[in-house]
């Protein structure tokens, strides 16, 4: 006893001042990783002449953002359109894959594995061959040019994040609690709703940011199915990206990064205060 | 059955979109990966044998090793945000990890394009602060490239599934082992990550799965040989027009996919009957 | 009243708008292709047709931007009325549209179908496309270079390669994957070094033979890969010159301009072309034989290709080649504009050195030699 604390105060003078060094090493280190190409992706987005042996621009300007902008490439629309998109995407694919998710999850269900594995055919196959029979299909049913042909398309390569997350989110739910509330008298509906779902929300929203942004980054299937009538912004996105424009690509990522996190912050703020009311009671 | 037939009708709005929309028009290309020009065969499996046998060992290799790193790096990152104890560092890390989940796979292709080359700004940076000389730089951009672009892009997504599973945990264990003693990295190793292993796996067949069929991150960063399979399939309908070969390469892409997730879903089969 | 609300966002969005007089001009190519569309040519026609409005989709650059096209194309194939009024392809891609009788003939219904005489609107590498096709622009390969670091740049395919074991590494360009850049590079290197006829393999016939001739070639090839930077497409080796990593390589003459106006390379840089050539390829104008205005359709693609069109918008906004024969272009404008498209190639070295693709059949084959004995 007294000597740890005889000890105590001789170390007590250094240990504060070094303890955070590593931390702090550690979080400098990973700021750089992430933000670095990230300066790299500003540093584009504003300049106007860059080459080399210059490390950062020589001139900075707007003039890429007026050609982004200007009034008939229809960036805005373009913009509205992704956002609405996304948004019905995420509403679809949810619809769709919370029932799917409790029944694999729960419920005994034959070909368990083989339904699992059926939904990662959409991104396990690169889109590249298919895609030309996929629009072919919409053309011959009349949904290529609609909003709602583009949804579908996102919706089916959407699922496969909404059903393995939510299978997952729903498998980690103690399954005595819902006995629990079986055992009281609450219907399976009542049950499902009252305590499974408010559970595994965490992971339910997680799958939902998760298909919000792959909608938004969605190229292929909005340009066959989509353009000339509806346009996205990943259709501008990819052209500029692929062709080496990294002025106009930059800037459109970024447009593309105020729904993404406002979606996520909207999202968060929504789950925390709804989980936090109903775990208190 | 009763419960069967339920669990099925839950399960087959979802299924039937997967089919009608995608599987039935795939059927095409899965025929047509046996179509040759002299008629039906395997012609064009054994061109892929040919020409691509390196590339799709390649794409497996980088893709798996992307899949560790990811892994790795998320239960870092996942197990400081539940065990840390410096709530400023916790509070920075938690805005900080999430950033490069926004950022669309071509653009994540050009930003690390021009960072990671010889004279790009990750070295233009180091040189000007001394840490390196000009003739030392070197270009990241071949398969480390690859691997770092997809490790940058899609560790947020793994960690952010991570971290909520960890979140949800019972404090109980963990509060228990460190009263008696134990490390946080072994609490980490030992009761933490043993809990959220359904989700951490979860999150990477989806990282396995989605990476295997990027192509704009392989075509901007290093499209020479080897390089993915995704690049090959894109060359050979682009310059060819050769659909029967992609087609062949995309069963190939889908045969690894299927291989890795049922391998997982086969023992969390046996973990549930257990 | 969420749920009015979005009751009617749903509706809306299912509503999909009719589309008046509105002519649909699908373009592959940079996103310059689609400005210029909206900041040119869609005004200008609007402003002749009163009524009618024009708008532009982009599908990408390269190959994959025309192969995209040729698909959609393939979709709606079954369908009478397509959704594309005119298209603008690269020169590789009309062949086969024209063999799958995607296209419509109309080149004899316009009154700017006889100011091209060459062979690039009657041929494409190989197939006959006579009628079907007005050039927009003529795209040509180079070598790039910086001449700080390169006092005297090589002028044949032979001094390019004795300077790249010179300099090693520092001559760099996509190989065929990536970019058609690097694949007109290969092409010429075949018509330097391959041992047979170059012009057997412009014109055809198609002969099997004629692809035992390239072994020697190719293995050059495969020894000057060692030497060079291999870059990630047309784009990459753009880039690469621009941060100084590589002092030499291919590049489209377009995409060089375009890139010094952007702002992305420096404004010395300079372009050589090598004897005894470097393939270019024609970008086409085509109107989809389902296309929903045909006779409106015509008459854009009248606009763009007359005399003034291809003055102010291809030479003077782009300096790009011309795609109608230059001598009624040349009228149009003034001599210090004119003379600034030849600025590093001359007229002389365009007759002399600029080439065609090889024909469809000799051209695959040279792409899977390279896959077979180059790259692997």
């Amino acid at each position: 006893m007294s000597l740890a604390v005889s000890r105590a105060p001789s170390f007590a003078r250094f240990r504060p001042n070094l303890r955070w060094l590593p931390r702090a090493l550690c979080l400098g280190l990973l700021a750089f990783v992430i933000f670095g190409p990230l300066a790299n992706l500003l540093l584009w987005a504003f300049a106007e002449r860059w080459y080399y042996p210059h490390i950062l621009p020589l001139q900075y300007g707007f003039e890429f953002w007026g050609r982004v902008f200007e009034p008939r490439g229809g960036a805005l629309t373009s913009l509205s359109n992704s956002i609405v998109i996304a948004l019905l995407a995420v509403a679809g694919s949810l619809a769709l894959a919370v029932p799917a998710a409790y029944s694999l999850a729960r419920l005994k269900l034959p070909l368990r594995s083989l339904i699992l594995i059926a939904f990662l055919i959409p991104q396990a196959f690169p889109e590249m061959p298919v895609y030309v029979n996929i629009a072919r299909l919409f053309y011959g049913i009349g949904l290529n040019g609609t909003i709602l042909g583009v949804v579908l398309v996102h919706v089916t390569h959407g699922l496969v994040y909404a059903i393995w997350i939510a299978t997952a989110a729903f498998a980690a739910v103690d399954e005595e609690l819902e006995q629990a509330a079986r055992s009281i008298g609450a219907g399976p509906l009542r049950a499902f709703f009252d305590v499974t779902l408010p559970l595994a929300m965490p992971g339910i929203i997680a799958s939902g940011i998760f298909v919000f942004l792959e909608s938004l980054d969605e190229f292929t299937g909005s340009y066959f199915v989509g353009a000339p009538d509806v346009t996205t912004l990943p259709l501008l996105l990819y052209t500029a990206g692929a062709g080496g424009n990294y002025q106009t690509a930059s800037i459109t990522a970024l447009l593309l990064l105020v729904p993404s996190i406002l979606f996520m912050l909207v999202v968060e703020r929504f789950l925390r205060a709804d989980v936090l009311a109903k775990v208190g009671r | 059955m009763r419960e069967r037939l339920v669990g099925l009708g839950l399960v087959l709005p979802a299924l039937l979109t997967i089919l009608l929309l995608f599987v039935y028009p795939l059927t095409t290309s899965v025929t047509g990966a046996f179509e040759t020009e002299a008629g039906a065969g395997l012609g064009n499996f054994a061109k892929v044998w040919e020409l691509y046998a390196t590339d799709i060992l390649y794409t497996l290799a980088i893709v798996s090793l992307s899949t560790v790193l990811i892994a790795l790096f998320s239960i870092i990152i996942g197990g400081y945000l539940t065990l840390g104890e410096n709530p400023r560092a916790v509070a920075i890390l938690r805005w900080l990890y999430r950033w490069p989940l926004f950022i669309p796979f071509i653009v994540v292709g050009q930003i690390m394009r021009t960072f990671l080359a010889k004279n790009g700004l990750m070295n233009n940076l180091l040189v000007a602060a001394g840490l390196l000389t000009p003739l030392q730089t070197t270009s990241f951009l071949d398969w480390r490239g690859i691997v770092i672009a997809f490790v940058w892009k899609q560790t947020p997504f793994v960690a952010l599934l991570v971290a909520g599973a960890m979140a949800a945990l019972d404090r109980g264990t963990i509060e228990a082992a460190r009263n008696l003693g134990a490390s946080r990295l072994r609490i980490l190793v030992e009761i933490v990550v043993p809990q959220v292993r359904g989700t951490l796996l979860v999150g990477m067949i989806l990282s396995f799965v989605t990476m295997m069929s990027v192509l704009s991150v392989p075509l901007m960063i290093s499209a020479q040989t080897p390089t993915m399979i995704t690049a090959d399939m894109a060359f050979r309908i682009n310059a060819y027009g050769d659909y029967g070969v992609a087609d062949a390469l995309g069963l190939i892409s889908l045969a690894m996919t299927f291989a890795v997730a049922f391998a997982y879903l086969r023992q969390s089969v046996r973990e549930r009957s257990r | 009243m969420k749920t009015l609300l979005l009751a009617g966002l749903m509706a809306g969005a299912l509503a999909l708008p009719a589309s008046a007089a509105q002519l649909t001009v699908v373009t592959a190519g940079d996103t310059n292709m689609v400005d210029y569309i909206n900041q040119y040519l869609g005004p200008l026609f609007e402003k002749q047709n009163p009524g009618d409005t024009v708008r532009a989709v982009g599908t990408g650059p390269g190959d994959a931007g025309s192969q995209k096209i040729l698909e959609r194309f393939e979709a709606q194939s079954g369908n009478e009325k397509w959704d594309t009024d005119v298209a603008v392809v690269h020169e590789k891609f009309v062949g086969p549209m024209v063999e799958k009788g995607f296209l419509k003939k109309y080149r004899s219904d316009i009154s700017t179908g006889k100011l091209v005489t060459s062979d690039k609107a009657k041929m494409a590498l190989g197939t006959n496309v006579d009628g079907y096709v007005m050039p927009m622009f003529s795209s040509q390969t180079a070598i790039a270079y910086n001449p700080d670091l390169v006092k005297n740049p090589p002028k044949s395919y032979s001094e390019i390669a004795d300077w790249a074991k010179a300099h090693p590494k520092e001559f760099g360009y996509n190989g065929i994957k990536g970019g058609a850049s690097g694949v007109s590079f290969v092409m010429g290197w075949i018509y330097a070094f391959g041992d047979g006829d170059a012009k057997q393999l412009m014109n055809g016939p198609f002969e099997e033979s004629q692809t035992k001739k390239w072994d020697a070639a190719l293995q050059k090839l495969k020894d000057f890969n060692q030497v060079a930077t291999l870059t990630p497409g047309n784009a990459g080796t753009l880039d690469m010159l621009s941060r100084g990593e590589i002092a030499m390589g291919p590049v489209w003459v377009d995409m060089f301009y375009s890139w010094q106006a952007d702002g992305k390379l420096p404004p010395n840089f300079k372009l050589v072309l090598p004897a005894p050539g470097m393939p270019g390829q024609p970008m086409h104008y085509v109107i989809p034989k389902g296309a929903p205005n045909p006779q409106l359709a015509e008459k854009f693609v009248e606009l763009a290709t007359s005399p003034k069109v291809q003055a102010e918008g291809i030479v003077k906004r782009f300096n790009w080649y011309p795609g109608i024969d230059a001598k009624y272009v040349k009228p149009e404008l003034d001599q210090a504009t004119w003379d600034k498209l030849f600025k590093d190639v001359t007229p002389e070295d365009l007759a002399k050195y600029a080439k065609p693709f090889p024909i469809a059949p000799y051209n695959n084959a040279i792409l899977e030699a390279y896959e077979k004995n180059v790259a692997n």
